[in-house]
């Protein structure tokens, strides 16, 4: 799968290698495939020869049974002349008859009367017991130790003074036709299984470097965005790997987007950090001995600036990577309760009664976890700092209706605190502004709060809360249940 | 009081430490997550400031380890993070409280006598037996309204007392909390400090203060001091 000027691919263990995974599989079922129709096919076909032969051994059987006599003293008589196949007669000739007499006592004189054809030999065949018109099939070594197949059947004597109650008819026949034409018919069916089945394995061999070809183009196209001849992978594909290239592509689109961002927001962060370094700077160029107190003060002050740019800066960051990915959801629920942990903790000497008020379904919120906790961390937290003796969360879901178009999540969070007038709400969403300079924060809270929401297509809204302090209303985009 | 102080950056450490041992506590430092979980697991320290970005074992693992081994002093995170999700997480693995870098130390040292003062069931910054009083955010001492000099060992002992009215405490016990892990200890100073405190801590001399109210630190024979209310 090299491409010129392409790194050698590393080599991998060839269960890795998709196209001999393929070909393996192919392979072992037409191998499977061919070894099982051969063995049925030859195992019908010489099936079906030794019925047609043994079918034709019973005819004769049939014919001699019919042409046996006794004569006077009780001995079996068969007039050769009465058989018509001259094969009866000649020596070897691999077609015989015999018949065996059987004492009632059990004893047996094998060969009372042969076909010519087994000249100076007998048919020796163990003793066996058979009903009336039965017929036995046996295979043994005959005559010069040919194959013979032999067919048996035992007839009674009804005539007076015969000599043996019972007679063993047998007829025999060669089996060295039918057994060649059985292996000739083997031989030229493995030998076209064995071309069907290379015909089939160049067949999988070209399928499979079809069906892999595009993967080739793929891998070169990759390569092109990797060293940067290209932005996106370019060519057309086959309908099972075009989803997998739109989705790389749109993948690339992203992330171009979020270097871009976050290019343009380190930019952004240095310059907003030159001003109170430039201020630093200049100040202590300029030192003269009565500065000390003024100097010290000075730095608190950029430095309380500087940490708001960051501060800033990180948390929009943080969000403007992930706040457009679709079908992102998480579980309101396991928020709340991590957040009430901490705020339960936090703020434990306080003993703040935090109550969550939630409908019985599950909510979700159509974005990150972590933004949520951000949001609903910082306006828990606020609402901790100010609150008296109670805190309480409530959320519901807003159905989809014409306006808006989406469910809708509200989270409200109040307090029982002193609350802050309208001009104080106002002022409190911009950045960077505490109303309060005596409990510890940034001053970047509600004003982040309101950034993340907007970013999702939410709102922040604060107003006088039911419980006398402030009740801060989030509204964000909620995620179905399913 | 003790406390164990957990930061990687030396710059910093030293800042903490200085302002630690400025307000009175006696401070074992350690740099890493491993020094740091053998120094909670083997002393006896009354709080930990534990920063989470630590090198060898990081610190939130350094806290779930002392919390799963039975340790339950007050531990106070610092993340160098603003999100709430290392909070959330700090707070599950048995923190009770977190402070986001960069700080004020006059916040690190109030959250901390907030968590000493709630781990030993103190409501108040003041604490108060009888007419001792003892301001943990200044330092002040009082006795009878009267302001009272400590020297800093003097004022570790009385603080550790005053956060435990009534109990028995051990000399070994006073030692542990007092001196940090590498200083040479010797229990016969720690019987210097008390005489010296029931000195200093008397009503002076033509006040109108009434003996009766004032609170003693009584000797067990064999066992240690117990701070008495009146």
């Amino acid at each position: 799968m090299n491409v010129p000027g392409a790194p050698p691919a590393p080599s991998v263990h060839w269960s890795r290698s998709l196209r001999v995974r393929l070909l393996a599989v192919t392979l072992a079922g037409v191998a499977v495939a061919m070894v099982l129709a051969g063995l049925v096919l030859s195992g019908l076909f010489r099936e079906h020869v030794q019925q047609q032969f043994q079918a034709a051994l019973q005819l004769q059987l049939d014919q001699i049974t019919a042409r046996l006599e006794f004569d006077a003293q009780g001995q079996p008589v068969i007039a050769a002349e009465a058989l018509s196949d001259p094969r009866w007669l000649k020596p070897y000739s691999g077609l015989y008859w015999q018949v065996d007499a059987m004492a009632p006592d059990g004893r047996e004189r094998a060969g009372v009367l042969r076909s010519r054809s087994l000249w100076d030999t007998s048919l020796a065949l163990q003793v066996d017991a058979l009903a009336d018109g039965a017929v036995h099939v046996h295979e043994m070594a005959g005559p010069q130790g040919a194959p013979l197949l032999v067919l048996e059947r035992t007839v009674r004597a009804d005539a007076e003074g015969v000599h043996a109650a019972r007679w063993r008819l047998m007829v025999a026949a060669d089996l060295h036709a039918t057994q060649a034409a059985t292996a000739r018919f083997t031989g030229v069916l493995a030998l076209s299984l064995a071309v069907l089945l290379v015909l089939l394995a160049a067949a999988a061999w070209a399928q499979v470097a079809l069906g892999l070809k595009p993967l080739q183009a793929l891998q070169r196209a990759v390569q092109d965005v990797q060293e940067a001849r290209a932005s996106q992978l370019q060519g057309s594909f086959p309908a099972e790997v075009q989803p997998l290239v739109d989705d790389f592509n749109a993948v690339l689109r992203r992330h171009g987007e979020v270097v871009e961002r976050a290019r343009t927001q380190a930019g952004n962060l240095a310059h907003a950090l030159k001003t109170p370094l430039t201020v630093l700077d200049n100040a202590a160029r300029a030192q003269t001995p009565t500065h000390g107190p003024e100097l010290a003060a000075l730095v608190r002050e950029q430095v309380v600036v500087a940490r708001r740019h960051i501060d800033w800066h990180l948390a929009r960051s943080r969000v403007a990577a992930s706040a457009h990915l679709p079908g992102q959801r998480t579980a309101l629920q396991p928020v709340v309760e991590g957040l009430v942990r901490v705020m339960n903790k936090v703020h434990a000497d306080r003993a703040l009664d935090i109550s969550v008020v939630q409908p019985p379904v599950s909510l979700f919120f159509a974005g990150e976890s972590q933004d949520l906790q951000e949001m609903l961390g910082n306006l828990l937290d606020n609402a901790c700092k100010w609150a008296r003796s109670a805190v309480r969360l409530q959320a519901q879901l807003l159905p989809a209706g014409s306006e808006p178009a989406q469910p809708q999540l509200v989270v409200a969070v109040e307090d029982d605190g002193p609350g802050i007038n309208a001009a104080q709400r106002a002022q409190a969403l911009e950045r960077g502004v505490r109303l309060d300079e005596t409990v510890p924060g940034t001053g970047l809270g509600l004003a982040i709060v309101q950034d993340l929401a907007a970013l999702y297509g939410g709102r922040l809204d604060l107003e006088p809360a039911g419980l006398g302090g402030l009740r801060a209303t989030l509204t964000l985009p909620a995620a179905n249940a399913h | 009081m003790r406390i164990l102080l957990v930061e990687d950056d030396t710059l910093l450490r030293a800042q903490l430490r200085t302002a630690l041992q400025g307000a009175g506590y006696t401070v074992d430092e350690a740099d890493n997550g491993r020094d740091a979980q053998f120094l909670g697991e083997t002393e006896a320290v009354d709080a930990v400031v534990l920063d989470l970005g630590l090198p060898v074992v990081d610190g939130l693992t350094v806290l779930k380890r002392w919390r799963a081994a039975g340790g339950n002093m007050p531990v106070l995170i610092l993340t160098a993070r603003d999100n709430w999700h290392e909070k959330v997480a700090g707070i599950d693995a048995g923190a009770d409280d977190y402070l986001t870098k960069p700080f004020h130390l006059e916040e690190l040292l109030a959250r901390l006598r907030a968590l000493i003062r709630r781990a030993s069931g103190q409501a108040s910054a003041v604490l108060q037996c009888g007419d001792w009083s003892l301001d943990t955010r200044s330092g002040r001492v009082t006795c009878a309204g009267q302001p009272v000099t400590l020297t800093a060992h003097e004022y570790k002992v009385l603080d550790y007392l005053m956060h435990r009215p009534g109990v028995l405490v051990s000399r070994a016990e006073l030692t542990e909390h007092i001196y940090a892990q590498d200083f040479d200890r010797d229990s016969n100073t720690i019987e210097v400090f008390v005489g010296r405190l029931r000195k200093k801590m008397l009503p002076s001399a033509g006040s109108s203060a009434d003996p009766a109210a004032s609170a003693r630190i009584e000797t067990v024979r064999g066992m240690g001091y117990r701070l008495v209310p009146p």
